[in-house]
């Protein structure tokens, strides 16, 4: 179990290598002179040959790749993400403010989702193929199919211009993020329901339940030993995978409800070439993305020790 | 197999007949005609500067499915090649490649996206980039997958024995066993596209406007929220539409695929 | 010749074969008898280089095996062939990989010699029979005249009859090509009516190698007095012969 351990972080620890080169490589191979960018950013449009060279030597842009690879990661090694290269304050303080925006509205997206889909999904597969498992497979294929940016701009339509029930833009009161909160929420639910209605239909399915049942087992404790670890794997499954889901709905939705977030702050970065932004949203984004994978590696290989086996 | 290949058909026909039909050049501006309500002469409308938005729409096809379509095929050849070299390429090759694979998982494929195609300056050509790059690594796993599982195959150790080359035993005795199931990937991979491509030229990183990419139309569109919400109904229902459609036919061949395992 | 060296093998931490030294002069034929689970098809996986042996080399005539291009005729006919091709471009695999032309008038012969009409050859895997599939193999085996071939149990999965028919055509076509040939069988009768020598093999370790004939008439082991006499009570063994 130590080794399984170890290999999977050395491999989680691999990825992360992997991504900070990636990501470096994209930053410096960016078209455009990013000197020049920043200063632009900067001083607006009043620049000369010094001042540009000034911002390139301060912003460490001359090394060559490798030597400006590891000048870069050092600091990121501690979590040290430097200075805008805009305004030139410290990044982890305006990061730190975007974050207490943006876990709560995915969190609030994330339990809307289950709010809906669990009690769906499970009055669907009560009788599967009848009209309301129909329904919930419908509902949930479309979901799926709806990009969050309409479903945001709808909810808005609907909501804030023709009923002006919800305000629509900011983030100034809680009133504000219920729309948001609704769009990401939503989307969560269609494919939440897809997973959890196979995951019951499946686990359900199983051969050997009906032969336990008849050799006396108590019906409590198959559910504790033989239903929920089976229905344990895809529910750790949906974590790693709603994640993404969130992540990539959070950049969209901040964007249209205009809500400062870790998605304005990642478009607006990209935006003004502000690299020292992009690189620390991306560089966190990985942390956690990898961590998460991590621990529900491990989790799956304690409820099913055959997967380690599977893939070497 | 064949719902797959009547979706592929249908949507190659819009693609390539869509643009006949549209009833007015869908970048002509016509200012006076500006956010016109739907009428006789502008089925669904007209936007800001006046253009037809039915015609928009109908040359957006090329632009918003043409594109996925692209970007979905040029993932399904990156992802299978990788692949299948992890597959037969052995142990050493197979360890980088894997590692490589999840390094590209470790971050949300449209969030990487934006961040690699807003970072190398909006276009079309940077958009393709951006979502191959990011879209490559479900092709790569499927076939990996696969390809590992037919090593022990009687056929595969008898075309190494006979000294094939690789590169002959991944043409003709690994990708038709691939085919299949890579086909499912694609359909799932392509719906995806058309949401990343339209979400892309929403945030403004994509197709750039007076391209009709509906995505592109929404950006627009979103502005004159208030006075023509109508404008914004159809882009939209179109990218569902299409989505909805192929998600449906890449269902119905995951089924009939899973059938045909069962019986034979 | 085809010399097998103080080769052992390891799969995982147990030993699949352990200190296997056997030979193979030019144009004879070596049957290794056992049960399952003996080592049979390791001993074939080593000498192809499918699998790398932990102690010992195997050499044909002092280089890599792998240098003459050894044919294997396997077990299970039709998945020897790929579902989706026609079994003519199966057959002509070895010759491709080579890059030389295809001696029509070879495969015409060798086709007369296995009982195949040509037309078979355009027909898939799963349309032909199993004998017929497996002649199709021993056809694709042969069809580069490589100086070695391997056969892993090639009449198990054949009925009766078949059998028969098909181990008179390997020896036929084995005294016709002279190849050096390497049986695997758990038939005592067909390896004594068929091959040179005979080599018992019990779990990894080879219990001894004898002439077929002396084989026949006095195994030198228990171990392979107790196979002879199995075979014998069975019927399939003619101690006459």
């Amino acid at each position: 179990m130590i080794a399984t351990l170890l290999s999977l972080l050395l491999r989680a620890v691999v990825v992360l290598a992997g991504t900070a080169v990636l990501t470096f490589a994209l930053l410096w191979n960016a078209p455009g002179d990013p000197a020049q960018a920043i200063a632009m950013a900067r001083f607006d449009a009043l620049l000369t040959e010094d001042v540009i060279d000034q911002v390139r030597e301060e912003v460490g842009l001359n090394a060559n790749f490798w030597g400006a690879f590891v000048d870069w990661v050092g600091p990121l090694l501690v979590l040290d993400f430097g200075n805008s290269a805009v305004t030139g304050r410290p990044v982890w303080p305006d990061l730190w403010v975007s974050i207490t925006y943006t876990f709560p509205l995915a969190l609030a997206g994330l339990a809307i989702g289950l709010v809906i889909s669990l009690p769906l999904a499970i009055l669907a597969t009560q009788h599967p193929g009848r009209l309301l498992d129909r329904f919930a497979v419908a509902i949930a294929s479309l979901g799926t199919a709806i990009p969050a940016f309409w479903l945001g701009l709808l909810l808005i339509l609907l909501f804030a211009v023709q009923l002006d029930w919800l305000p629509a833009m900011g983030a100034r009161t809680p009133a504000h993020a219920i729309l948001p909160a609704l769009t990401l929420g939503l989307g969560v639910a269609a494919s939440l329901t897809r997973i959890i209605r196979s995951g019951i239909l499946e686990a359900r399915g199983q051969q050997f339940l009906p032969a336990l049942s008849r050799r006396g087992v108590s019906p409590k404790a198959i559910g504790r030993d033989h239903v929920a670890p089976h229905a344990a794997v895809p529910v750790v499954t949906v974590v790693g995978l709603e994640l993404a889901f969130l992540l990539e709905g959070l950049v969209v939705v901040e964007v249209i409800f205009g809500r400062p977030g870790l998605g304005t702050f990642l478009t607006s970065a990209i935006l003004d070439r502000d690299f020292p932004h992009v690189q620390a949203v991306v560089v966190l984004t990985a942390l956690v993305f990898v961590s998460v994978n991590l621990i529900v590696d491990v989790i799956y290989r304690q409820i099913d020790p055959r997967i380690g086996e599977r893939d070497a | 197999m064949r719902s797959v290949a009547v979706l592929g058909g249908a949507i190659f026909l819009f693609v390539l007949v869509g643009p006949f039909l549209a009833p007015h050049d869908p970048t002509a501006i016509n200012i006076p005609e500006r956010l016109s309500p739907p009428g006789e002469e502008f089925l669904l409308g007209t936007d800001a500067l006046g253009r037809d938005i039915l015609s928009r729409l109908l040359h957006g096809a090329r632009w918003s499915l043409g594109l996925a379509f692209l970007v979905s095929l040029i993932g399904l050849i990156i992802g299978t090649v990788i692949g299948l070299v992890a597959a037969l390429g052995g142990k050493l090759a197979d360890w980088a490649v894997m590692r490589t694979t999840d390094t590209f998982l470790a971050f949300p494929e449209i969030v990487a996206a934006v961040v690699i195609a807003g970072l190398m300056g909006a276009g079309t050509w940077n958009l393709i980039f951006a979502l191959s790059v990011t879209g490559w690594m479900r092709y790569a796993r499927v076939a990996r997958g696969i390809g590992l599982s037919l090593q022990s195959r009687g056929y595969v150790i008898q075309a190494k024995l006979a000294g094939l080359s690789p590169w002959y035993i991944a043409r003709w005795h690994y990708l038709p066993s691939l085919l299949p199931s890579l086909t499912v990937v694609w359909t799932g991979m392509f719906a995806r596209a058309i949401l990343g491509i339209s979400t892309l030229g929403f945030l403004g990183f994509g197709v750039q406007p007076p391209m009709p990419e509906w995505g592109t139309m929404l950006l627009d569109a979103r502005i004159h929220m208030r006075s023509t919400p109508f404008q914004m109904i159809w882009p939209g229902l179109a990218v569902v539409t299409s989505v909805l459609a192929i998600n449906l036919a890449g269902d119905a061949l995951r089924d009939a695929l899973a059938d045909e395992g069962n019986h034979s | 010749m085809l010399k097998i060296d103080q080769v052992s093998v390891r799969r995982g931490s147990s030993v699949a074969l352990e200190d296997i030294s056997l030979s193979i002069p030019h144009a004879k034929t070596l049957a290794v008898v056992g049960e399952s689970g003996a080592g049979k098809s390791t001993l074939i996986a080593a000498i192809l280089g499918l699998i790398k042996p932990w102690k010992g080399k195997i050499t044909w005539a002092g280089a890599a095996v792998s240098s003459c291009r050894p044919a294997l005729v396997m077990q299970e006919p039709r998945s020897a062939f790929n579902p989706v091709l026609s079994l003519r471009r199966s057959v002509l695999e070895p010759i491709s990989a080579q890059g030389t032309s295809v001696p029509g008038e070879r495969i015409k012969r060798l086709c007369d010699g296995l009982e195949l009409s040509a037309e078979i050859l355009d027909r898939r895997p799963s349309e032909v029979s199993i004998g017929q599939a497996q002649r199709v193999g021993i056809l694709r085996a042969l069809i580069a005249a490589p100086p070695l071939v391997l056969f892993d149990e090639p009449l198990s999965a054949l009925d009766a009859v078949t059998q028969k028919h098909t181990a008179k055509l390997i020896t036929d076509l084995r005294s016709e090509e002279g190849f050096a040939a390497l049986i695997v069988t758990h038939d005592i009768g067909y390896a004594v009516a068929h091959a040179d020598e005979i080599a018992v093999l019990k779990s990894g370790r080879i219990e001894e190698v004898a002439t077929a004939r002396s084989f026949a008439a006095s195994p030198q082991s228990s171990y392979g007095q107790t196979l002879r006499d199995a075979a014998i009570s069975l019927g399939a063994l003619d101690t006459a012969a």
